[in-house]
């Protein structure tokens, strides 16, 4: 199953290659609008949380104070990483629909493919954060743990985002569900807050918070990329194997519900 | 061609055996969750077959042609050919790579250019990356696009996009093509130059499956061709007797499902040109028994009918029937006087016979305008324009093109 994606490559490559092209292509500042759109709800964001609602950043990894912009980035990063996958695989059956009709191709190429650009404009935030925090001098080693913990994100949002992405093409509803489903998830997972703030508050809330697992991706980032501390081993493992095997799963469904792809759309 | 020593089945391209195709009808598609839930799966939805026990075997290098009425199942058994589709029952073995014309173009994206779609298409067909760089150049050169290739394909002609479309679909060396309504692109010039592709494909050993209604088309160009209906098979062989087996069952069809929309007009008191001593009533096909038709063919003695009453006895009237066809061109003016014909003194009412003996038209749509005029040929008594209309077709199979058959004759030396 596995190996079908290698030998795919190619055509992956042409989705990848047609999603990049097009992406921004009849816009004027193009690509800058890959880090213009995440900037700006940062800076929203950071002023809102950091100046009316009092949210304090845990103390940066170097010991010089705190830095709440620093801080909601690293989690916006990780989050845009797991909620862009998940949404543009959900539509790309539908908008790749005439052609599933029409030619037979393994239908994940462009799904895959239009992840991959996704990828490109986490590496672009990715960029900025660490200038960020270069500027900021917050550096460590423990900066090579995020590639584990992103890629184990990014597999993990890509298996459920098969998966969803083979039933919205059954039923039309489900882009709607998920639209609540991560807007309500999105404030249940520590971006705006640090997690510590949900302890000692409703023992119910603090449960959801601390078993969803966007909060361990996130939280993990935190500690490697923020306070510069580095997770147990076994909890990388973890956020790795355990995305890739959402990757695997999510896969198998999709190849066994995509079989009759070109007569549901 | 063939190869006697060889394995029958290594020479077939797609083996089709027993295939059946259901669909669950569209009555209600449960497409959103609250129909799923509401409806629950209590309501069995109708299911019918679009496919049933169909099997061919289809060899290498032949064109097959598959024909028949919308919904008789050749799409789908096409779809199913290509992969798009899983049979319900049965089984397809295709031998190489398959490719599909069921639209041209199909993966194009119109903010790509000319080019990078050219690259897309080409992988999504399945190409390797640098077969696709190789036959780049050719197809440009065949779809005569010059320097529109490197524009996005949004700024194109319809046209130029099926030029692309059809370029890119029949140079991706394919070992099955499949082609679905799809041969009528572009102009004349680019149309010959499709077929003489075709051909070509064809000579190097690849096969070729077409689906389409043009049945002259299909009849130069297929080997054998195979005639559906109703999802199930009819006949299968040589061109010319499966599409004249196919069109006799249309014609018979027609007549029998339209008995009483004959090809007969009564006219209304509206005001028309001439003077109306003579004033034409009706205007009918009939056969030569008299009874009328809906339509006649090609090659077979029919009737114009022409009722008409008069206010006063008219003496050699000149009746003159023009026909028109659909597309807009006059083919002819039938006339008495010209023909040498003379109708005598006519009164009260009645009817002129006008017999088309072996009805030189072709196949097509015919617009009749009739005139007449008195013995002079200078006083108009009556004009009907658009008197009726009524369809030739064809009784063999032979579409020709055109509008008449010319009574000629071949020999050698």
């Amino acid at each position: 199953m596995l190996t079908d994606l290698y030998r795919q490559r190619a055509l992956i490559g042409a989705f990848a290659n047609r999603d990049f092209a097009t992406r921004y292509r009849s816009s004027i500042l193009g690509w800058a609008w890959s880090l213009i759109q995440p900037l700006a709800i940062l800076v929203v964001f950071a002023a809102v949380f950091s100046l009316v609602f009092r949210i304090q950043a845990p103390d940066l990894g170097n010991g010089e104070g705190s830095s709440y912009a620093a801080f909601l980035f690293t989690g916006l990063v990780t989050w845009n990483l797991f909620a862009g996958l998940l949404n543009l695989s959900m539509t790309q059956l539908k908008s790749n629909g005439e052609l599933l009709k029409k030619v037979q191709f393994p239908a994940w190429a462009p799904i895959l493919g239009a992840s991959i650009v996704q990828l490109i404009q986490v590496l672009l935030e990715l960029a900025v954060l660490v200038v960020m925090f270069l500027w900021l001098g917050n550096v460590g080693w423990t900066w090579v743990l995020a590639i584990p913990i992103l890629v184990g994100t990014a597999l993990f949002a890509q298996g459920i985002g098969l998966v969803l992405s083979i039933i919205n093409a059954r039923f039309g509803d489900v882009m709607y569900i998920v639209a609540v489903v991560l807007s309500a998830l999105y404030f249940l997972t520590p971006v705006l807050y640090p997690i510590s703030m949900v302890d000692g508050q409703n023992e119910l809330l603090s449960l959801v918070v601390k078993l969803n697992p966007m909060s361990w991706y996130v939280e993990s980032m935190h500690e490697v990329m923020y306070s510069l501390v580095a997770p147990p081993a076994l909890v990388i493992a973890a956020l790795l194997v355990g995305g890739f095997l959402t990757f695997w799963a999510g896969l198998a469904i999709f190849n066994r519900g995509s079989e009759d792809i070109g007569e549901l759309l | 061609m063939s190869n006697p020593g060889q394995d029958l089945s290594t020479q077939l391209a797609v083996d089709i055996q027993g295939v059946g195709k259901r669909f669950k009808r569209n009555v209600d598609r449960r497409n959103s969750i609250k129909e799923r839930i509401v409806r629950g799966r209590s309501r069995k939805p109708e299911d019918f077959w679009a496919v049933r026990d169909v099997s061919l075997q289809i060899p290498k290098g032949s064109v097959y042609g598959l024909i028949g009425h919308n919904g008789s199942g050749k799409s789908t058994l096409l779809k199913m050919i290509g992969g798009i589709y899983r049979p319900t029952e049965g089984s397809i073995t295709t031998d190489g790579r398959v490719a599909s014309l069921i639209e041209l173009g199909a993966g194009f994206h119109p903010e790509m250019t000319g080019r990078e779609n050219i690259s897309l298409n080409g992988s999504i067909l399945g190409m390797p990356k640098k077969e696709i760089a190789a036959v780049t150049g050719e197809i440009i050169e065949f779809s005569g696009l010059g320097d529109f290739i490197n524009d996005p394909v949004k700024h194109y002609s319809s046209g130029m996009y099926v030029r692309l479309g059809f370029s890119v679909a029949v140079h991706m060396k394919p070992d099955v093509l499949l082609i679905d309504e799809v041969l009528a692109v572009g102009d004349e010039e680019f149309q010959r130059k499709c077929f003489d592709h075709l051909y070509a494909l064809r000579r190097s050993g690849r096969t070729i499956i077409v689906v389409s209604h043009g049945l002259g088309q299909l009849e130069g160009l297929c080997d054998e061709i195979a005639w559906l209906e109703h999802g199930q098979m009819q006949e299968f062989g040589a061109p010319t007797t499966t599409i004249a087996s196919y069109l006799r069952k249309v014609n018979s069809q027609e007549a029998a499902r339209y008995p009483e929309v004959t090809a007969v007009r009564a006219e209304g008191e509206e005001a028309r040109p001439g003077d109306q001593t003579l004033r034409v009533r009706t205007a009918a096909i009939v056969d030569t028994a008299g009874n009328p038709l809906n339509h006649t063919e090609t090659g077979s003695t029919f009737q114009f009918r022409i009722g008409f009453t008069t206010s006063e006895p008219v003496l050699g009237p000149n009746v003159r029937i023009a026909l028109q066809h659909e597309s807009g061109p006059l083919v002819t003016m039938i006339g008495n006087h010209r023909l040498g014909f003379d109708l005598g003194t006519v009164s009260g009412d009645n009817v002129f016979d006008v017999a088309l003996v072996d009805n030189p038209l072709l196949p097509g749509r015919y617009r009749v305008h009739i005139d007449v005029f008195d013995f002079t040929g200078s006083r108009l008594l009556d004009s009907w324009n658009d008197a009726v209309e009524f369809a030739v077709r064809s009784q063999s199979g032979e579409i020709g093109q055109g509008f008449v058959q010319l009574p000629a004759q071949f020999r050698l030396g």
